[in-house]
């Protein structure tokens, strides 16, 4: 069998080691748990001291005092606590994710429909045309909204040009439905795609029989389709939701300066003046929502149906 | 068809005939599928369009064809510079999240341990939080904490850690479906354990292996959020060099090479699909026949 004599011994050895089931377990664990132990458990625990320490404003050092402070900061602007740029920036992440979710999902089922439905060479074709932007760069896909918004955007200077309008419409400008647009833009293909892994295993043989029985198509819809591809549904929204609220790269472009979602306000803290501690206590209702939400989630699916994308 | 929900199917039926009432929802089922595609790919079309127009920044006027703006792309140094950058990254990132994600999707699949389902949720955590929470999470902790100012080895690790659930989902998903008493056979016929997982898993989870690896390095090379944070003066990343441009609005060089990058994953993405079952891996729904 083995080709390579001259290292028998060492091999010998490998093999004495890859027996033991103990050895086995450590080999194939341990690396990776190193990885999640020492670079996201550690720095997730290490953020969430942070949060509850002082941070030098001169010599950006971490004063090992607990406090308050950052999380105060959070809800002290001044005037009213809904009026402070946390509150405001964290309350529009959600309504703009929340907008996504449901405008993706509306969007994806019936297109996963039919897919699921219709194999064959135009599945192929169809396939390769969503998958191509999927895989195109985030950044690029972005940037291709920067272009069709705007006062003189695509959009706009098309519309003109056409005779259609005199003068561009301001819901073609930057602003908050050219985010929600770009983040549709951005996370559909995640929500098509664990939709139709769910439609997939669907058995169509039940809407036919339930059909035959009299049911009618919304019938069928409420009382088959849809629990039999909840896990599907909730996974897609999830992925969909969850980059959606802690978005900053479309936000940013296609807000140009007039919106602040949450994202945006931490990489702004961070980056302008390091105030590590205001955007650690942020970072905290951001993770602290999510998992909530995903709690929520997996009473209804396990993790490992949420696997698709 | 909300009309519907309160009466039965028959009355329905009646009232359009139940040929036209099938006929006139496939039918717009395939519209609002199509103009769906539309919506995803305009906004890459006008890019391509634009790449290769006198006129960079709008459709309209349009003033002519040129080459010029690819030009002024590939002739730029940082572009250059940076590009190698993110190759080296998502290559070096991508590989260390494969090797780990293929032993953990072992230790997942064969083997039962305490604090198993912890240890999944955990492998896949690091692909839904948050890019920027995790981006300043982990330059907090290697500046303040562990005195490592960011650079290359920074940046490297934590796509590596980005990368990882994405070989471990793909890399699992295989290994569930994968019939073990072929390996118990090999086994029985003298093989020792490195020669059975050569000859006999790795080229059945070889495929699912590649698939891990090109998303991790994918999810590596268009990352902007984490490389941000994590990245040193020295270090030089194609999403960075993209973002401050998109910022100052210089369309030229941007439009060429997002459309070149259009071309570049169009044709990876026809290569790969030719081969393997893409569209399995990216929807997880692999199964035994390919």
């Amino acid at each position: 069998m083995s080709t390579d004599e001259p290292d028998e011994n060492r091999r010998a050895r490998a093999v004495r080691l890859l027996s033991g089931p103990r050895s086995r377990l450590g080999i194939t664990v341990g690396p990776s748990a190193a990885w999640i132990l020492t670079l996201l458990v550690a720095p997730l625990a290490f953020m969430v001291a942070v949060s509850f320490f002082e941070v030098s404003s001169l010599t950006y050092q971490i004063i090992y005092e607990p406090t308050l402070n950052n999380y105060r900061s959070l809800f002290d602007g001044g005037g009213a606590i809904w009026q402070t740029p946390f509150v405001t920036a964290l309350w529009l992440s959600y309504v703009i994710a929340t907008v996504t979710t449901v405008l993706c999902l509306a969007l994806a089922f019936p297109l996963a429909y039919l897919l699921a439905r219709n194999g064959g060479r135009l599945f192929k074709v169809v396939i390769f045309f969503v998958l191509l932007p999927f895989f195109t760069m985030y950044l690029v896909r972005a940037y291709s909204w920067v272009l069709m918004f705007g006062p003189g955007g695509v959009i706009n200077s098309t519309l003109m040009s056409w005779g259609l309008i005199d003068a561009p419409l301001g819901i073609f400008n930057y602003g908050v439905p050219a985010i929600i647009v770009g983040l549709t833009h951005a996370y559909f293909p995640y929500m098509l795609l664990t939709l139709y892994a769910s439609l997939d295993g669907l058995d169509f043989s039940i809407i036919e029989a339930a059909r035959d029985l009299g049911a009618s198509r919304v019938e069928v819809f409420r009382d088959h389709v849809i629990p039999l591809t909840l896990p599907g549904i909730i996974g897609g929204s999830l992925f969909v939701f969850v980059p959606s609220v802690g978005a900053f790269i479309t936000p940013t472009f296609l807000g140009q300066g007039k919106v602040q979602m949450i994202g945006m306000l931490i990489e702004n803290r961070v980056a302008g003046t390091y105030s590590i501690g205001y955007a650690s206590a942020a970072s905290m209702f951001v993770l602290v929502s999510i998992i909530g939400a995903m709690i929520l989630a997996f009473r209804y699916v396990s993790i490992e149906e949420l696997g698709g994308a | 068809m909300a009309t519907e929900s309160s009466e039965p199917a028959e009355s329905s039926d009646r009232l359009l005939g139940h040929q036209r009432v099938e006929q006139l929802l496939s039918t717009s089922l395939y519209v609002v599928s199509g103009l769906l595609l539309l919506f995803l790919w305009v906004p890459l079309a006008i890019i391509i369009l634009l790449a290769f127009a006198e006129n960079p920044v709008t459709i309209f006027p349009f003033e002519g064809f040129t080459l010029d703006n690819f030009r002024l792309a590939l002739d730029s140094e940082s572009m250059r510079s940076s590009l190698t950058g993110s190759f080296t990254i998502a290559t070096v990132a991508a590989s260390i999240a494969t090797v780990l994600g293929v032993l953990a999707s072992f230790a997942l699949t064969r083997y039962r341990f305490r604090l198993r389902e912890v240890y999944r949720t955990f492998g896949i955590i690091p692909m839904v939080i948050p890019g920027i929470i995790l981006g300043v999470a982990l330059r907090i902790y290697f500046q303040n904490l562990l005195g490592i100012l960011p650079g290359f080895t920074t940046v490297v690790l934590a796509h590596s850690l980005y990368g990882l659930p994405f070989v471990l989902l793909i890399v699992s998903a295989r290994l569930y479906t994968f019939d073990e008493s072929l390996e118990e056979a090999a086994r029985d016929l003298g093989a020792d354990p490195i020669t059975v997982f050569r000859d006999v898993t790795l080229p059945v989870i070889a495929p699912a292996v590649g698939a891990g690896f090109l998303f991790a390095w994918i999810r590596s090379f268009e990352d902007y959020i984490r490389a941000l944070f994590l990245t040193g003066p020295n270090t030089d990343v194609l999403t960075i060099w993209m973002f401050s441009r998109i910022r100052q609005l210089d369309a030229p060089e941007l439009n060429a090479v997002s459309a070149l990058i259009v071309f570049g994953v169009a044709i990876a993405l026809a290569i790969a699909m030719n081969v393997g079952n893409v569209t399995g891996y990216v929807a997880g729904t692999v199964t035994e026949e390919e």
